[in-house]
């Protein structure tokens, strides 16, 4: 296991119903944790829609996961 | 020395179309710069020639020194040359404006247009003079009989307001009242509080008043992003929105009334802004922002700021303003969060489509209508966005450059996010959408435009009932499949080629794509909203 400091912004954070958390995950790459907090959170927001950041950088999904991570999933919005 | 008309060495028989601005310090000839403009396919020469008089505001004026931020004035001073050009379709356009001491009586500015016919000419040459006064950092020291001297900031700053703009520069933009909001201003606009800062200063400020800054949508970003660029001095302020204004506005759009429910948002924002700057030149447009109306804009303007709402309008402006190679500042915002990206003007950074290569189809992910949103919220996303003009403008340390900033104004924690340049990302930005690996969740799309689809490589099938076809052709080629025929048959699609299905307003084509997706069909997607949403 894996413990990860995970950020969700815009619906994410409203369907979590949180803005961050600390997770101990078995997820080696930020695709697999996301679809683990999908699960856990009803995310409605379709995985190839989103964006992931760790530790301040724009990354692929296929980003390896290393312990104490920073890791922000960020939807994108339009309002204005 | 005199030189005439025809004694010109250049060709008589072809002569290349010009446009020239240039500084002299030296006395000017008018016949010698008329020289320059021989053209014998011009059947009409017009000029004009600014004199130095013996008196400003009840001040007899003996003489003054003419001085110029030289290198910005210049590259302005091509640009409007080279605008009158294109706007009037004249053929010759050249004006000398004069630089250091100057007595009374001397020429201190020349302006000259050759076109086939006098109309144009006329028209062209009192263009280039009032824009040249208008938008050149060029100030004047004028010593007095009394024995005084003062520095006059840039000529058109020592006119009364009423007068600052009586010229009609721009046929296409809405502008009624136009002279009629600056009645009554008393004085110039005064700047000295941001000009006191050292990174403003006089050479700031002449910048920010020979830059052009178009703002698209004047809601909940437009108008605090407005208010700021037009308090800022900048001197063309174009805006674009083809809303109404609605009481739901109100809470967040803090420049209109109650009592104005129901204009164009456009209009509303203009006189406001007019009224706070009468420098500014404000340029309403009431009209959908789209890849067409920004595009035919796009050229009178060094920076695109975008207040849009949706991502239909973000992406049609992002492409068309980054095929050009203009800056764009963009923000977007959900709930009490908010995203900022700047766009370098230089085509090298990273773009929008760098971060999220394809357009959100607009209701997945909410809305301020479906999601709501709080004033203050849209606020502070418009402050930084007008904040990131400027200090692009001024070339300002601390800038976003290739990062997206992620604002939560639960938390009040800013954090700045690396987004590098994507490696496939052309220098004009046509990564256009291809179906990413992953793609098999999303299936409807939307686009500025069915012909945008068209050449983002889909192929269009219109899946609605014959009789549907015959009231309204789809108006970009496609193939015309029924769905009950289509479901029956689903190898009538072709295989090689990204699929968009499309029928009246997107439900059965959403329907008829999730059916194909069951049955191993992944490169099918729906047209969001259907025919309906593009005619």
């Amino acid at each position: 296991m894996t413990q990860i400091n995970v950020r969700y912004y815009a619906i994410l954070r409203e369907q979590a119903g949180m803005t961050h958390q600390s997770v101990d995950t078995p997820a080696h790459t930020a695709d697999a944790l996301f679809t683990e907090l999908s699960a856990a959170h009803g995310f409605t927001v379709p995985r190839n829609l989103m964006k992931v950041a760790i530790n301040g950088e724009f990354c692929d999904f296929s980003r390896v996961l290393n312990a104490h991570d920073e890791v922000v999933f960020i939807p994108p919005v339009a309002g204005g | 020395m005199p030189m005439t008309r025809w004694s010109s060495s250049r060709p008589l028989l072809v002569a290349d179309m010009t446009s020239f601005f240039g500084f002299s310090s030296q006395p000017l000839s008018p016949t010698d710069e008329t020289a320059f403009l021989a053209d014998p396919s011009c059947g009409g020469f017009a000029s004009f020639e600014g004199w130095v008089r013996d008196e400003n505001e009840g001040q007899r004026v003996n003489r003054l020194d003419y001085e110029a931020y030289v290198e910005l004035a210049v590259s302005e001073g091509e640009k409007i040359t080279a605008e009158a050009q294109r706007r009037f379709g004249v053929r010759q356009v050249r004006c000398i404006h004069r630089i250091g001491e100057l007595a009374i009586g001397d020429l201190a500015v020349w302006v000259g247009v050759a076109a086939p016919h006098r109309a144009e000419a006329f028209a062209a040459c009192r263009y280039v003079i009032d824009e040249i006064k208008h938008r050149l950092p060029i100030w004047k020291k004028e010593y007095y009989a009394s024995g005084d001297s003062g520095w006059v900031n840039c000529e058109r700053c020592a006119q009364p307001p009423e007068q600052h703009h009586e010229h009609h520069h721009h046929k296409h933009s809405d502008n009624p009242n136009h002279s009629g909001d600056t009645q009554g201003q008393s004085g110039a606009s005064d700047y000295s509080r941001q000009m006191r800062l050292p990174e403003v200063g006089a050479k700031g400020q002449a910048k920010l008043r020979s830059s052009r800054v178009l703002v698209v949508g004047a809601g909940g970003l437009g108008v605090p992003v407005l208010c700021y660029l037009a308090g800022a001095g900048i001197g063309t302020l174009g805006l674009i929105d083809h809303d109404e204004l609605e009481a739901s506005n109100l809470h967040r759009q803090t420049l209109y009334a109650i009592g104005d429910v129901g204009k164009p948002k456009a209009l509303l924002a203009a006189k406001h802004l007019r009224s706070l700057n009468p420098e500014v030149d404000v340029r309403p447009h009431v009209a959908k922002a789209d890849r067409s109306t920004i595009n035919d804009l796009i050229d009178d303007y060094d920076i695109v700021v975008d207040c849009a709402d949706n991502f239909a309008t973000t992406y049609a402006v992002h492409d068309a303003a980054r095929a050009k190679g203009k800056a764009i500042i963009l923000a977007s915002l959900y709930q009490y969060e908010g995203q900022l990206q700047v766009i370098q003007a230089n085509q090298l950074g990273s773009c929008l489509r760098c971060v999220w290569q394809h357009a959100t189809p607009d209701g997945i992910t909410g809305t301020c209508q479906t999601a709501g949103v709080l004033g203050p919220v849209v606020g502070v996303l418009a402050s930084l966005q007008a904040l990131e003009t400027i200090k692009l403008l001024l070339d300002l340390p601390g800038r976003l450059i290739d990062e997206v900033l992620l604002v939560d104004l639960v938390s009040l924690e800013m954090r700045r996010l690396k987004a590098l340049r994507h490696p496939t990302c052309e220098p004009t930005c046509t990564r256009l959408p291809t179906a990413p690996a992953d793609a098999a969740q999303a299936t409807e799309l939307s686009f500025a435009s069915l012909l945008e689809a068209s050449q983002a490589g889909f192929c269009l099938v219109d899946i609605r009932e014959p009789s549907e076809v015959a009231d309204y052709a789809c108006p970009v080629k496609s193939l015309v499949i029924p769905m009950g025929r289509l479901l029956q048959n689903p190898d009538a699609l072709p295989q090689e080629q990204k699929v968009l299905l499309l029928c009246a307003r997107g439900a059965r084509s959403k329907g008829t794509v999730q059916a194909l997706r069951e049955r191993g069909l992944s490169h099918v997607w729906s047209l969001l909203g259907g025919l309906d949403a593009y005619r």
